[in-house]
């Protein structure tokens, strides 16, 4: 027998007893559930089955569809689509919405969506940027609400988030188009005024027009001043800014670079004097931009910073106003205001419970699993999920002065703070621009004593022979190389300092729920007490009763059966009960539904089903490990790393998991300020740490540590504090980031070593008049070519 | 030789309509996203709903 067939439209297993399958064409597919089997029937339906062909490799559970497909009607009740969405001017009716789509990685889903809402009637466009994850819908309020454009979204099992209209353009996106126009200045000056220098050169050798000579610098001028004024003002700021803070980067010996040669060969120009470096000066500011840009590039793909916060509260809330109920967007909620939040919804805002009792998921948060109880009066928290009933509360804090908003303060603060590596090459490169405008004043000086005639194609030979260009282009663009080759081993890049700190690391910090387990409760073993059932009924039986449970527990119960229970009843915090074929079940803790039994173990969860007669089975759940883990953890301390395990879980499934995986430095019922002290206190003895989590009480965590990674079901918040981003469910993506680091840095340290030893050998003969101006070009160009052509070695990296 | 105080000039001209060029290519978005272009050539519109084609 052949290995199962994934589901067609997740890739995830398929359970044994599941015979869901769509019609591809005439070939039935098997999908693992309902909802997969909606999505995939309305991707083809539409016509467009060729996602499931182009999409790049499926991520296992990736596009499954959300359950939560009731909350977007309220996004078409008119106050809500106004804040979400903005008039176009001119047109009456037509309101332009940008919607936020997590899940949207690659360029077959952008096309999926795009297709799919374009052909909605009432669409007029959409433009997608899958990079941001963002989709600009301009649509006709007459004809269709933003409400079903969500609906749409979400049938197709992306999750949209709809954010509220920006003033102006958004500053990343601003700043790529400066950026890009600034390079293209630079590239189109610097291959001008190289022209002009040929020329200029030519005529050292065969003799020119005065006049001529001084058109041709006089054009150059005319060419290399808006490459110095705009393409090089970033460096410039960036001078300005350091000396202002009494920091100065690498930003000020560029400048001074740039601004001596400009100023010098400006007033050679005016005075005929003897010599111009315009085209020195513009090659250096090219070279220099495209290594800014490439950073940048980089930098761009991570999360956006202001999605991450609004996604994590609802967009709306139920006011009750006078009695009477209103859905407000969260933005408009203040202090006072009393809300109604609804079973299985997340808080909107930090304050006090009104209800008599609540039960509370703050799980997010805290990073602790089960459910808390809260009673009238007690606080609660901006982001936790209503696991009860339909709870009331009185509003205290909203937005950025809520705890979560607090959380997110503390990861900026933390990132902050950070230790900060300066790039090796950067400063190399940053000296050696100065000591090269010293060196070629003296070897001027020198000259002008031994031989007049040649002092200046001698001094020109050493400037151009010694130009920076391949120690400036060391690191970007081994950094660069390395990016585009992580992110097709399912490593998204963020930050390019996290390769030189990863392969530097000495302790490497893991998070358990969700990051080292799958963070998905699992039954591990049944135990009958009731000799007339068997194991299967008994978890048909649990199945049946989970049904209408939005507990985290209960997805483990999940069972496609065709038993239905009736008068379904959930007693919050402690199980569900209901009837099923005329009996009566109950399944939850040991107080619940066996009373006087005690859990065997702490380190597992245990869940009781009983009838009338008493206790009919004991269920032991837990979360498991990743299947990947143990094999990551080893990998990572063969590569010399030590490994500690951080979480915000109770002590017992915490030592459970360390034991599992050999790790025997962990501590459990960290809360996120306790993590962060734990890692600054490694970082004091002198470690240099990488954190691996996935919670929001991981933040700030990962935006303290040195270098940090975060898997792409992260939270955002944890996403936006990472370094580097795992695509997919594997773990082991962490071990390869390591090795890559330590390949990348060793390409670097090859590069800088080439670079400094071409320089070292070069210089010399140079200033001694053994290398003519044009030899010295192509030995400057050959120096450059070998440090890409050398980074580009690691595109295959495996 | 005196060919060259026309042409240089001339040529700057021409650099400087093709700047403006991209700046306005820039300015309107076109370089914004360089991904989803690329896969809009391959999927070409040529299977339409299963709906469309019955009614």
């Amino acid at each position: 027998m052949a290995a199962p067939e994934p589901c067609y439209h997740c890739a995830l297993p398929i359970p044994a007893d599941c015979d869901y399958e769509v019609d591809a064409g005439g070939i039935a597919k098997p999908v693992c559930c309902p909802g997969c089997k909606a999505v995939a029937e309305l991707v083809l339906a539409a016509g467009l089955e060729k996602y499931y062909r182009l999409r790049d490799a499926p991520e296992p559970g990736a596009g499954r569809p959300e359950a939560m497909a009731s909350a977007w009607d309220s996004y078409s009740q008119s106050d809500i689509q106004a804040a979400f969405s903005e008039a176009q001017p001119g047109n009456t009716g037509s309101r332009a919405a940008t919607i936020y789509v997590a899940g949207m990685y690659c360029s077959a889903c952008g096309w999926l969506i795009e297709t799919a809402l374009g052909r909605m009637d009432g669409v007029a466009s959409v433009d997608i940027n899958p990079i941001a994850h963002r989709i600009a819908v301009v649509f006709d309020a007459q004809r269709i609400r933003l409400g079903d454009i969500l609906g749409q979204l979400a049938g197709l099992g992306y999750k949209p988030q709809p954010l509220a209209p920006q003033s102006g353009t958004r500053p990343e996106l601003a700043e790529q188009r400066a950026a890009l126009k600034r390079l293209l200045v630079a590239s189109l000056g610097m291959m001008q005024v190289m022209m002009f220098a040929v020329a200029l050169y030519a005529g050292e050798f065969q003799g020119i027009d005065a006049d001529m000579q001084r058109f041709l610098r006089l054009v150059s001028f005319l060419v290399t001043t808006p490459v110095v004024l705009y393409s090089a003002r970033p460096f410039f700021a960036g001078a300005i800014r350091g000396l202002r803070a009494r920091q100065p980067g690498m930003d000020l010996p560029v400048s001074v670079a740039i601004g001596a040669a400009y100023a010098a060969s400006v007033y050679s120009t005016l005075t005929n004097g003897d010599a111009v470096w315009f085209d020195s000066v513009t090659m250096f500011v090219f070279f220099l931009t495209v290594g800014r840009y490439l950073e940048m590039r980089a930098r761009h793909r991570s999360i956006d910073r202001t999605v991450a916060l609004s996604g994590l509260l609802p967009a709306f809330a139920t006011r009750i106003d006078n009695g009477q109920r209103h859905d407000v967007p969260v933005s408009q909620l203040v202090a006072g205001d009393r809300v109604r939040v609804p079973a299985g919804d997340s808080v909107p805002a930090d304050g006090q419970l009104c209800s008599a009792s609540a039960h509370v998921d703050e799980a997010i948060l805290t990073g602790e699993s089960r459910v808390q109880a809260r009673q009238a009066g007690d606080a609660l928290v901006a982001g936790s999920i209503n696991r009860g009933d339909a709870l009331e509360m009185t509003v205290k804090h909203t937005g950025v002065d809520t705890m979560l908003g607090t959380i997110s303060r503390l990861s900026e603060r933390a990132r902050y703070a950070r230790p900060d590596f300066v790039q090796l090459a950067d400063r190399i490169a940053s000296y050696v621009v100065v000591a090269i405008l010293v060196i070629a004043a003296a070897v001027a000086l020198v000259w002008a004593y031994v031989d007049p005639a040649r002092a200046f194609v001698v001094t020109l030979s050493v400037l151009v022979v010694t130009c920076p260009c391949a120690l400036a282009l060391a690191t970007p663009a081994a950094f660069a190389a390395a990016g585009s080759r992580l992110a097709e081993l399912k490593l998204l890049l963020t930050n390019g300092n996290a390769i030189e700190v990863l392969s530097k690391a000495t302790m490497i910090v893991f998070d358990k729920t969700g990051t080292l387990t799958t963070g998905r409760p699992a039954i591990t073993s049944v135990r009958v007490l009731d000799a007339a059932l068997n194991e299967q009924d008994c978890r048909r039986i649990a199945a049946a009763l989970e049904a209408d449970s939005t507990h985290p527990l209960a997805d483990a119960f999940r069972d496609e059966t065709a038993v239905v229970a009736s008068d379904l009843r959930i007693v919050a915090g402690r199980g569900v009960e209901g009837d099923i074929d005329g009996s009566h079940w109950r399944l939850g803790n040991a107080q619940f539904a066996a009373a006087g039994a005690t859990d065997a173990s702490d380190d597992q969860t245990t869940v009781w089903l009983a009838n009338d007669a008493g206790p009919v089975a004991e269920f032991r759940l837990s979360d498991d490990l990743r299947s990947d883990a143990a094999e990551t953890v080893g990998l990572l301390r063969r590569r010399g790393l030590r490994v500690r395990m951080l979480s915000g879980d109770a002590e017992g499934p915490v030592r459970a998991a360390a034991r599992a995986l050999g790790i025997d430095d962990f501590e459990a019922g960290c809360a996120p300020e306790r993590k962060l002290a734990n890692i600054a206190a490694l970082q004091a003895d002198g470690e240099i740490v990488v954190m691996v989590g996935d919670g929001i009480n991981d933040a700030p965590v990962l935006a303290g540590a040195d270098a940090s990674i975060a898997p792409a079901h992260a939270a955002r918040l944890a996403q936006t504090s990472a370094d580097i981003i795992t695509l997919g469910e594997s773990l082991l993506p962490v071990a390869t980031a390591v090795r890559a680091a330590d390949r990348t840095m060793r390409i670097v340290r090859q590069n800088l070593a080439w670079a400094i030893v071409y320089n070292a050998v070069a210089l010399p003969l140079a200033a001694a008049g053994a290398v003519p101006p044009w030899l010295a070009a192509i030995g400057m160009s050959t120096s450059s070519l070998v440090v890409v052509v050398n980074a580009l070695r690691l595109n295959r990296f495996s | 030789m005196s060919i060259l105080y026309i042409l240089i000039p001339l040529a700057l001209l021409i650099l400087g309509v093709a700047v403006w060029a991209f700046f306005w290519a820039v300015g309107s978005g076109q370089f914004d996203d360089l991904d989803t272009p690329a896969m809009r050539v391959v999927l070409d519109d040529d299977s339409r709903p299963a709906d469309d084609s019955e009614s």
